[in-house]
């Protein structure tokens, strides 16, 4: 069920991200797309991550003006970064959550642009201009997201971390009958 | 879907994204080996979009009228207080009729230009724009069902707006003027009086053009017209794209650069028109010309 909410959620990105500018240039800014691949990441579903980043990525990049792949590439590998260090890391504060989408907002930018450098395309110096407003309208709008996606699946993500992590010391004091209070 | 535990995620994801990875690089090598855009992955998913992105720019477009029409009636209604509720029905209605006035010059504007072009012209509704910051391309509502095809002229009333790079069955892709990659091809242009050529790049920005290689010992007003030379094998000859704004004057060792303001307003556009023009081939000409000599012995 978590699987269906976060697709359906990386497929409303996608769409807002079609016609976003169509509507007002600002909301533009806004990455929605990274926002669902970073929360996925953070809820350590690396493979579903991976997989987002690429399928949102060259969505974006077919309707752009820009190199077909970019997008993937660059999202693929923040994506791959944050969860590695979703790994390591206790990240489950809404604040450390926000700090994460800021730099990653900001890596997906400039490996974007480097890697247009890197094959030898035109890309506006505009881009470190626009660059902390791009994370400044990625961290509005992922505020919502990442609560709205929080409130959506974090019963099903407490209950498979429990069981995930806890399962076999539990076992243990269980069987343990001294802290059990029993009497030998 | 299978279940897998967390040790077998961490075990597959970082092949998983050093694959995706190397599929993204050599996607984005491919795309960046030709000029052109006409990329199959590319036509399936603007096909795709067109079905989201047309209904959604008829809602913008009616609620952009809606709104424009009701911020006029709030502020003729702050200048006018003491006129009585008749007088403003009445408003009401001319503000309406304002619109529908001013969308009845543009298209009257449009079809002058239609008549007057030897070119078959298709019009064309912008249904989106780049979803991305920093490119400027618009999606139109004509593909080539309508006989549209990459590299074909997109100009409105104003002037040249770009060129079509990427063309599905219902819609195309149209690079801007201004983008900075809309230099790769070459626009060769020429300025009104003088009639000397240069080439026109984009800025990135959405109302400068640079026009670069123009002789340093020729004379440059601000103020001057610049049109299409049809030299470029894109854009036929004497289409008018902007107006000198700004000159870094030359020598007779270096060139002028030369700052163009775009006569077409490239920020709001709604209509466009799709110049039906394929330039004549080059071994055409050659041939002609050749044939032209000869006849001259």
């Amino acid at each position: 069920m978590d699987q269906t909410r976060t697709t359906i959620a990386l497929v409303l990105a996608i769409l807002y991200q079609w016609i976003a500018r169509s509507v007002a240039e600002p909301l533009a800014l806004a990455d929605l797309p990274l926002i669902v691949v970073v929360y996925t990441a953070l809820q350590g579903n690396t493979i579903r991550a991976l997989l987002f980043a690429t399928i949102s990525g060259i969505a974006v990049d077919a309707l752009s003006g820009g190199l077909l792949g970019a997008s993937g590439f660059s999202k693929t590998l923040v994506a791959y970064l944050i969860s590695e260090i979703a790994r390591r890391v206790y990240l489950e504060n809404i604040l450390l959550k926000l700090l994460t989408l800021a730099g990653a907002s900001a890596l997906s930018v400039l490996i974007y642009y480097l890697s247009h450098r890197l094959l030898g395309q035109a890309f506006s110096d505009e881009v470190f201009n626009f660059l902390p407003y791009m994370v400044f309208m990625t961290l509005i709008a992922g505020l919502p997201v990442f609560l709205i996606l929080d409130n959506l699946t974090i019963e099903k993500l407490r209950e498979a971390r429990k069981t995930d992590f806890f399962s076999s010391r539990r076992q243990a004091r269980r069987r343990n009958p001294i802290r059990l209070g029993r009497k030998v | 879907m299978v279940e897998r535990s967390q040790k077998e995620i961490w075990r597959i994801s970082p092949w998983l994204a050093i694959s995706l990875l190397i599929a993204n690089f050599i996607l984005m090598a491919w795309d960046a080996r030709t000029e052109s855009n006409q990329r199959i992955l590319r036509v399936w998913i603007q096909s795709f979009a067109s079905f989201v992105q047309s209904p959604v720019a008829f809602i913008v477009t009616r609620v952009n009228d809606y709104v424009d029409s009701y911020l006029r009636l709030r502020s003729a209604a702050s200048e006018n207080e003491l006129l009585k509720q008749r007088l403003h029905e009445l408003e009401m209605r001319l503000q309406e009729n304002e619109l529908l006035v001013s969308e009845n010059e543009r298209l009257k504007k449009l079809l002058e230009l239609k008549e007057g072009r030897k070119y078959q012209i298709r019009m064309a509704n912008v249904i989106a724009r780049d979803p991305l910051k920093w490119f400027g391309t618009l999606i139109i509502d004509r593909g080539s069902s309508d006989g549209v095809k990459v590299n074909m002229p997109v100009i409105t009333s104003g002037g040249v707006v770009g060129r079509v790079t990427t063309v599905t069955l219902l819609t195309s892709q149209v690079m801007l003027l201004t983008d900075e990659k809309s230099g790769a091809g070459a626009l060769i242009v020429e300025l009104g009086k003088t009639g000397a050529l240069g080439v026109i790049k984009g800025t990135g920005k959405r109302d400068l053009l640079e026009m670069r290689y123009v002789s340093g010992s020729v004379e440059v007003n601000i103020g001057d017209s610049v049109y299409t030379s049809g030299q470029d094998g894109i854009y036929p000859h004497g289409l008018k794209i902007g107006e000198v704004v700004d000159i870094v004057k030359g020598s007779t060792t270096t060139p002028h650069l030369i700052f163009v303001k775009p006569t077409a307003d490239l920020s709001s556009i709604k209509e466009v028109a799709v110049l039906l023009y394929e330039p004549p081939k080059l071994d055409e000409e050659i041939l002609q010309g050749a044939e032209g000599k000869g006849g001259r012995k």
